[in-house]
């Protein structure tokens, strides 16, 4: 799963229980294509600025500063791909790679514009129903009183991705808006908040989620090269959990339907509401301006709001661990 | 209540003894029957410093006195960082790690520095300081005079070898002279790296007039507002191509809002270019 979104999230339909989606749905080569046709956005991006100034023609993209390609490549190991209680969760590790371009665009003096393109894929090692390529593009608004050290800068964004799975029933998109602040506290520590509305549309109902996210981050900077990062994330909303059918589940679930991306067994999605818990500590540790090493661990918890007379919450609650290494690097 | 100039001294460069204050903690070491009964209280066995009998204890409270206290606030502002502001008057030195000399004497928080020293850093050691209406932060490695001004200039630096971010107040001509380079500038905020074979310059804003020390026909004025035209300045580069474009590298807008701050002003762009030295993990 893509990090950031162990929990898919999306709005809320009707309650269905069926069987498998039909298999008339995209492929990965689909996802495939659609990547080829983000790099070619992304470089059309990248080289946007540069041919507007050369020849004039728009003062809107003569406006554009180019910020630079990044590129991920992480290695995390899951302990919970299933996002399921203790008896049905599986550990998977997974291969990842991103990359992004992103533009600025000043509308004033206090005030700026950013948009981002971004591309990526995701190799599960045994779960390969998980593995998926993700394209996607975001817009930021960004507020800033004035160049003093500690001044807040407050945004907004937009964000879409359509992602693409070796399964079928996840295929998709996901949006999300929100609101952002960034501040300063020190010389060494920034915070960041953000609250979000989270939404996906599955090819399947059960993955048609939404939920709503209110995240603060702590970056506390040991040197010039070294930061530490703690970060944590409340979520409540749709969330899916995938695992043998029980009666407890069954009772909660709003929606339910076999997934698709398991064939060890016979496993079935279920969609239910939750409120979760994310929490992230990290290191960073910068090679140069340019590249970088990011170890990080992640715990998740989530108990449905509504369990069951049959069931406690707590035995429906599940716990996700994540521990990722990753080189980044921008050019 | 002091109980000894030593206390006096240390209450004078800002110690704090936390929130008991001295009295307690004088109470507390100098008797066997002092404990709480010395907090606020005027029946304490609170005793002066001299009439303490026990040399050990005498030191253990002078040490206390000094600077315990303000060892663990500037440990914690080490650590966690600090917000900048102005300096208060008298204060030179804003941040200092690693081994760092002033006219070969180690820097502290205390240290004044003033045109005519000469700072020094150690690989890794930094240090982050102002002089005047200028302000500087000086990276591990590095070897600066501050000149005394001749005539007609505010200030005059002279970056033996290293890497520095200046800002310097506006209206105010200065030079700064490197291995390979002379660099009149007013207003500006600069970043400068220099070794025997070249020299790295960002005009990050304001106007820079630079010239190579060993080829007078390359000259070139950089009128910049917010790191325009960083360049390199050869050594021994070709007559009249002996200054060349240069990418933007190894300093910050955080870094220049910084020492900014700490002369009172802001820098005139609002948003950062980068907030990071280097490439972070996004949250999607």
């Amino acid at each position: 799963m893509r990090r950031g979104e162990i929990i898919p999230s999306g709005s809320r339909t009707r309650s269905v229980i069926g069987p498998l989606a039909p298999a008339a749905c995209s492929t990965g080569n689909t996802g495939w294509r659609e990547l080829g046709a983000v790099a070619a956005g992304l470089a059309l991006l990248a080289g946007a600025s540069a041919p507007a100034r050369a020849a004039g023609y728009s003062e809107f993209l003569d406006s554009i500063e180019f910020r630079g390609f990044r590129a991920e490549a992480s290695y995390t190991s899951d302990d919970n791909v299933t996002r399921a209680p203790s008896g049905d969760s599986l550990r998977d590790r997974i291969l990842g790679v991103r990359v992004s371009a992103a533009g600025v665009i000043p509308l004033s003096t206090r005030t700026r514009a950013a948009v981002q393109g971004f591309a990526g894929t995701q190799k599960f090692g045994t779960y390969t129903g998980l593995s998926n390529n993700f394209i996607g593009t975001q817009g930021d608004f960004f507020f800033r009183s004035s160049g003093e050290f500690a001044a807040a800068t407050y945004g907004a964004f937009v964000r879409t991705a359509k992602e693409e799975y070796d399964s079928n029933l996840r295929d998709g998109y996901r949006h999300a808006f929100g609101v952002t602040v960034l501040k300063p506290v020190t010389d060494r520590i920034q915070l960041s908040g953000a609250l979000a509305r989270n939404i996906s549309d599955g090819k399947s109902t059960v993955f048609d989620q939404s939920n709503t996210s209110l995240r603060g981050n702590a970056d506390w900077s040991l040197g010039r090269w070294d930061t530490v990062y703690l970060g944590a994330e409340f979520r409540r909303g749709d969330t899916v959990s995938t695992g043998r059918q029980t009666l407890a589940l069954v009772d909660t679930a709003d929606v339910i339907v076999q997934d698709d991306a398991f064939n060890d067994t016979t496993r079935f999605a279920y969609r239910f509401e939750a409120r979760t818990w994310l929490a992230t500590l990290g290191y960073n540790r910068a090679f140069g301006e340019r590249h970088s090493l990011d170890v990080s661990w992640r715990r998740v918890q989530s108990m449905p709001l509504h369990p069951p007379g049959n069931a406690s919450a707590s035995e429906l609650r599940y716990v996700v661990n994540q521990f990722s290494v990753a080189y980044l690097a921008r050019f | 209540m002091l109980a000894s100039a030593a206390g006096h001294e240390a209450g004078e460069r800002g110690t704090s003894a936390g929130p008991y204050g001295r009295n307690y903690l004088l109470g507390l070491f100098a008797g066997d029957d002092s404990g709480f009964r010395g907090v606020g209280g005027e029946s304490a066995a609170v005793r002066p410093l001299g009439e303490l009998d026990d040399p050990r204890r005498r030191i253990l409270i002078q040490a206390l006195a000094a600077g315990f206290f303000s060892s663990a606030g500037n440990a914690a502002a080490q650590l966690f960082g600090k917000t900048p502001g102005k300096l208060p008057a008298g204060q030179s030195i804003y941040r200092v790690s690693g081994r760092v000399t002033v006219n070969t004497q180690q820097a502290t928080l205390q240290t004044r520095i003033v045109p005519g020293d000469t700072v020094e850093t150690a690989p890794n050691a930094e240090v982050v300081f102002a002089v005047a209406e200028e302000a500087f932060l000086l990276r591990g490695g590095s070897r600066m005079v501050i000149e005394k001004p001749p005539s007609g200039l505010t200030t005059a630096l002279r970056l033996v070898t290293g890497k520095v971010l200046s800002v310097f107040g506006r209206g105010r001509p200065t030079r700064i002279v490197t291995a390979t380079s002379t660099i009149g500038i007013r207003g500006t905020g600069a970043y400068a790296e220099t070794d025997p074979e070249q020299t790295y310059f960002c005009t990050c804003y304001g106007i820079a007039d630079i010239a190579a020390n060993n080829d007078p026909s390359s000259r070139e004025t950089v009128s910049a507002t917010h790191h325009d035209k960083p360049l390199y300045i050869l050594a021994k580069g070709k007559t009249g191509a002996s200054i060349r474009r240069a990418p933007f590298i190894s300093h910050t807008d955080q870094e220049l809002a910084l020492i900014e701050s700490l002369v009172g002003r802001t820098p005139p762009f609002v948003f950062p270019m980068d907030t990071y030295n280097a490439p972070r993990r996004d949250y999607p």
